[in-house]
């Protein structure tokens, strides 16, 4: 796919509290092309007019899925990009997108009970993919999904439409359950099926570290750790 | 700073004048005007690009590269296309891409064979050579010019691994067969597109059915952005090693002047390197520096808009060359297109049968000398080239077909700039060496 810059606005920013936004995203110029679980660049820069130099950028997984003509993205203020988008950014604003990036699900692997395991706004890829048409193509897939309360689950219709459609899906939440148990879930599902892994950069080195050290193949453990 | 807006208008509005003093209309003189073969069809849009990103100044791949490698992959239908500085270089991406480590097994290694023509361009056959696999020559069929299916299936060995062909002067080959051929023996396909752009067949394009496919942007070619040419694929894995080849060798794939796209520049471990060790500066193939400029691109962007005109202007500019041969059915052999394909025709190509009382040298010479220009099918047999002379290759049949192109074979343009004017003054000129040699071989 081609990696093209987009002229974007905010047409809708909708806050979860504690530092956590959703904004939704409509191109300027021509809709906008990637695959479900891929990433892109964002750019606040107002100075910058398309040509030249791309300005400081910052990535974020897709959301929303290729059949959708916005583009959806969660963030969380952490560091002193995010708080400028914090505070700049408002229905209406303009902003640059570069994309598409990543290959997270276009990487070679099975889709035969194929194990997703996400950590918080981690589940943000993999949103991408469960509403998207290709998601038919897994046979029996199983859906972890860990967050820090059921408030914090900020994804409960698109996770509840997964669920009328028959899906494993198996949630902790922290306050409630404790974190992720990947001993557990590895002990589940055994070495053959391909493992998809997504949230905090801790969490994804443990896990990933965890199924290695117990006899999953690390080429069938696929990690979303641009983060 | 605040003006530079204003100074840019001004300098488009000043640069479309220019085009318009420099390059507008020009009038054909029978006689005096060169009917060339190729040549780059443009108008102010062209320059105009140039010249912004020229005032960009961003020079490496940018936004224009981006515009042009969309309304490619728009074009084509095509999800990857890398861009390049030529359709040779493009040959060699596909063709270094197989070779890489990533894809395994199924990877080309050196001795393996691949199935190839020898009437051709050698930019084809070059990277198998340079790469150290085996050419096996096959045979073409008159007057369709590409290979010839039943050979070509005599040709397989045990060794053979993939079928590197083109699509001659915009005739594709019979895909279907090439393409069931290649499945029933697990074999990559490479399309060498580039003079077929725009040609389809059974109601896709060409380019669209190997593996990897190839386009040149050469000034003879079907839209030109003077040197340069693309790498198309469906395949990401394929598409990612391509660009890892064109771009160094490395494993990054930031666009110039981009930095950690990844996010994960330093925390990732590879080789022998320690972890965390710069990606940028990763490299994971043996590679070249092959990409192209962001004002090639521009021009390219703009040659876009023009291509399906083009491509309308080639297909008539083959019927009426078809028209002016075809007057003479006992000297000449006139090309046809494979069954079920609608070529974007590169060429008009003659072949002269044995009973034409002149040969193909006569004829080309007379038909320069009065400024037409024509073209032989570009190497004739490659296997008789001094270069190639003394490399490991087999012939897998022989190529008495191709010795016949070589001898009896020219070409003429069908390009957008030829005009029916311009054919027409060739049928004059075609038509009083005909007379002549008639009359001269009376006379005897």
């Amino acid at each position: 796919m081609i990696i093209k810059r987009y002229r974007s606005v905010v047409v809708s920013l909708q806050s979860h509290g504690e530092g956590i936004y959703t904004i939704e995203l409509q191109s300027l110029n021509g809709g906008y092309k990637y695959a479900p679980g891929q990433f892109l660049h964002l750019a606040l820069d107002s100075d910058y007019d398309g040509t030249g130099q791309w300005p400081e950028s910052r990535c974020f997984s897709m959301q929303s899925n290729p059949d959708e003509t916005n583009i959806r993205i969660t963030y969380a203020v952490k560091g002193r990009f995010t708080t400028m988008m914090e505070t700049h950014l408002r229905e209406g604003s303009e902003v640059w997108l570069k994309l598409p990036y990543g290959d997270l699900f276009t990487r070679d692997h099975v889709k035969v009970n194929t194990v997703f395991i996400a950590g918080g706004t981690g589940i943000t890829p993999f949103l991408s993919l469960f509403t998207h048409e290709s998601f038919s193509g897994y046979s029996n897939p199983k859906i972890y999904l860990g967050f820090r309360s059921s408030e914090h689950n900020t994804y409960k219709a698109e996770l509840n439409r997964l669920c009328n459609r028959h899906h494993y899906l198996r949630f902790w939440y922290q306050d409630v359950d404790g974190p992720i148990n990947i001993q557990q879930i590895c002990k589940e599902n055994g070495p053959n099926p391909d493992y998809f892994i997504s949230g905090p950069p801790e969490m994804i080195k443990t896990f990933t570290s965890y199924l290695i050290e117990n006899g999953i193949p690390d080429s069938q453990v696929k990690t979303d750790d641009w983060g | 700073m605040g003006d530079h807006s204003a100074i840019r208008q001004e300098i488009i509005a000043k640069t479309i004048q220019y085009y318009k003093a420099r390059f507008d209309e020009k009038e054909f003189i029978p006689g005096k005007t060169r009917v060339n073969y190729a040549g780059r069809v443009f108008d102010e849009k062209e320059i105009v690009n140039a010249v912004e990103a020229s005032l960009d100044f961003w020079l490496t791949e940018g936004r224009f590269s981006e515009n042009f490698a969309e309304k490619i992959s728009e074009f084509l239908g095509v999800e990857h296309v890398l861009l390049t500085n030529s359709g040779s270089s493009a040959n060699l991406l596909a063709f270094a891409a197989l070779t890489s480590e990533k894809l395994g097994e199924r990877r080309l290694k050196p001795g393996d064979e691949v199935i190839s023509v020898a009437a051709g361009f050698p930019a084809t056959v070059a990277p198998i050579i340079q790469y150290g696999l085996i050419p096996v020559f096959v045979d073409v069929t008159i007057p369709t010019y590409n290979i010839d299916i039943a050979m070509l299936r005599g040709a397989i060995t045990p060794q053979t691994r993939c079928i590197f062909l083109a699509h001659t002067l915009g005739n594709p080959f019979d895909i279907d067969a090439v393409m069931q051929i290649a499945e029933e023996n697990n074999l990559w396909v490479i399309e060498d597109n580039c003079d077929a752009f725009g040609s389809e067949y059974k109601g896709r394009k060409t380019g669209t059915f190997g593996n990897i496919s190839t386009i040149s942007f050469y000034p003879a070619h079907h839209i030109t952005t003077g040197e340069g040419g693309a790498v198309c694929t469906d395949d990401h894995q394929l598409a990612a090693i391509v660009r890892s080849f064109r771009d160094w060798g490395r494993d990054c794939y930031c666009a110039g002047g981009e930095n950690n796209t990844c996010g994960k520049r330093f925390s990732q471990q590879f080789g022998n390197l320690p972890k965390g060790f710069d990606h940028k500066y990763v490299y994971s193939e043996i590679g070249y520096n092959l990409k192209m400029t962001d004002i090639q691109a521009a021009i390219g962007t703009a040659q876009m808009g023009k291509l399906p005109l083009f491509c309308k202007q080639r297909k008539n500019n083959f019927k009426e060359w078809h028209r002016v041969f075809s007057k003479y059915p006992e000297y000449f052999i006139l090309t046809e297109a494979t069954e079920g394909s609608d070529p974007a025709w590169f060429a008009f190509i003659v072949t002269l049968k044995e009973q034409a009382p002149f040969n193909r040298d006569e004829l080309t010479m007379y038909l320069n000398d009065n400024l037409i220009e024509t073209r032989n099918l570009f190497a004739g047999n490659l296997t008789r080239q001094p270069g190639y002379l003394n490399q490991n290759f087999r012939h897998a049949s022989n190529l008495d077909n191709t010795d016949y192109i070589m001898n009896n074979t020219f070409f003429l343009g069908t390009y957008p700039g030829l005009t029916k004017e311009m054919i027409d003054y060739s049928e004059g000129v075609l038509d009083l060496f005909i007379a002549g040699k008639l009359h001269d071989n009376k006379e005897i």
